[in-house]
């Protein structure tokens, strides 16, 4: 559980995936998202499968990554599938059992919800496997630099967000350290009614809250130490670049929404 | 003479939305009601940041937890509607607390008046939210058909402000008694500042 909570899922490689730049990707995943709505009958659905298989491909990362993030998901999916069998009472009956009939559209409405579901997480895991998160929050940053003119702070929440991500396994493991004292002294943190709960949340946040304070404060000195004066001016150790390959990317998605609009019934 | 400098609280806000985003991570279910519904001490630490800085720094806290928890946990409707929920009930939470306590100059009156006013703000406003936005939107992306007005009003008031009403309250006890034992450290960080 550990590892998950620590890096998200990130697998090194170095893939077509993996090589695109992170900005390219998050615009992807956040076109491939609304595109997704688009898709109302097989065509459709087989064209956006497609796409779907070929990233799965291109990222050669092994099957069971996969198949680890698809697993808490799968029976929400199946769950749908079965609610849209039973509910939709829609074209022909496909076969009868007494009072309990299965319609045709309900067969195909959960097929399709049942795919889109699973294109969805396909691809938004694929994201989150070939990019480390700080790629990502570099991603947002630039992606979101048109906005400074409006005043929105990105360049603090960027930075704010990639010292949260860099924070959590340190906190996580003084967390654990914290709880392992108290549980030590008799107390229980994953059982009892709601009072208990509350009794035993109190002990553990105080020293992690002054513990992430003190911690606060060391790494404010150590950067203006550095010289560390807001996003202004601020140099990169690691530059974006954008390539033929990251327009050939968003093009692809164009053409998919394209061909999407063109075969949808 | 301690510094308190604009990237100091910027860190704080950071280090705090770790521990909120993994506070996330121990959510539980209440007893009788939908496991949709789950409670969790996420909204302390924002809480305790909004205090201390101002509403806007708990508002911040609470967009990196839940970007956070979007990234990395991903939604199985793929569009982060969960999420954004959450976001929204933190900030109706916590900015009425935040402020009143401010105006308050500080005090535990202006804590507990506060923490009501969040309580019934937050229950009565994601009520409302719940029956013309978040429920439609929920049963759009999953693709079923619409419950009907009377089906989101019943789950409106018999599950959703009831749970969030309960969850105000755990989690206003639970801050108050947190404020408690911290307020000797407390008043020393606002007095420098």
């Amino acid at each position: 559980m550990i590892q998950n909570v620590i890096i998200g899922q990130y697998v090194p490689g170095k893939s077509l995936i993996h090589r695109f730049d992170p900005r390219a990707k998050l615009l992807t995943v956040f076109l491939f998202v609304i595109i997704v709505f688009l898709a109302n009958n097989w065509l459709t659905y087989a064209a956006l499968g497609l796409f779907t298989l070929g990233a799965i491909i291109l990222s050669k990362l092994p099957f069971r990554y996969l198949y680890n993030g698809l697993k808490p998901i799968l029976l929400v999916i199946i769950l749908t599938f079965f609610l849209h069998v039973l509910l939709t009472r829609e074209g022909n009956v496909l076969f009868s059992l007494g009072w309990f009939k299965v319609y045709e559209g309900g067969v195909e409405q959960g097929i399709y919800i049942s795919l889109r579901l699973l294109f969805l997480i396909m691809i938004t895991s694929l994201l989150t496997l070939t990019t480390t998160p700080i790629d990502i929050t570099d991603g947002i940053e630039s992606l979101l630099g048109p906005f400074k003119r409006f005043g929105l702070p990105v360049h603090e929440f960027a930075l704010m967000m990639s010292i949260a991500l860099r924070f959590i396994p340190t906190l996580l493991e003084e967390t654990d350290k914290i709880m392992k004292a108290q549980s030590a002294r008799g107390a229980e943190f994953s059982s009892g009614p709601i009072k208990e709960r509350l009794k035993a949340i109190i002990p553990l946040l105080v020293p992690l809250f002054i513990g992430a304070f003190k911690r606060a404060e060391d790494l404010a000195l150590a950067m203006e130490a550095r010289g560390y004066r807001g996003g202004e001016g601020r140099t990169k150790l690691r530059l974006l670049e954008w390539s033929a390959k990251d327009t050939m990317l968003i093009v692809s998605l164009v053409v998919l929404s394209v061909l999407l609009i063109m075969l949808r019934g | 003479m301690k510094t308190r400098s604009k990237t100091q609280r910027m860190i704080v806000v950071a280090m705090f939305s770790s521990i909120s985003y993994l506070l996330m991570l121990l959510d539980f279910p209440l007893p009788g009601f939908p496991p949709f519904l789950q409670i969790d001490f996420s909204e302390i630490p924002a809480l305790f940041v909004a205090v201390l800085y101002g509403p806007l720094a708990g508002v911040a806290v609470e967009a990196i937890k839940n970007t956070i928890h979007y990234g990395i946990a991903g939604s199985f409707t793929g569009v982060p509607v969960g999420q954004l929920a959450n976001f929204i009930a933190g900030t109706l939470f916590i900015v009425p607390t935040a402020y009143i306590f401010r105006k308050f100059k500080q005090t535990k009156k202006g804590l507990t008046v506060g923490l009501v006013a969040g309580t019934l703000l937050m229950s009565i406003i994601m009520g409302l939210l719940n029956y013309v936005l978040i429920l439609p939107a929920y049963t759009w992306f999953m693709g079923f058909e619409e419950m009907s007005a009377a089906a989101r009003s019943t789950l409106v008031l018999t599950g959703i402000t009831p749970f969030n009403i309960i969850k105000g309250i755990i989690i206003a006890v639970s801050f108050i008694l947190l404020f408690v034992k911290l307020q000797p450290w407390f008043a020393r960080q606002t007095k420098i500042a």
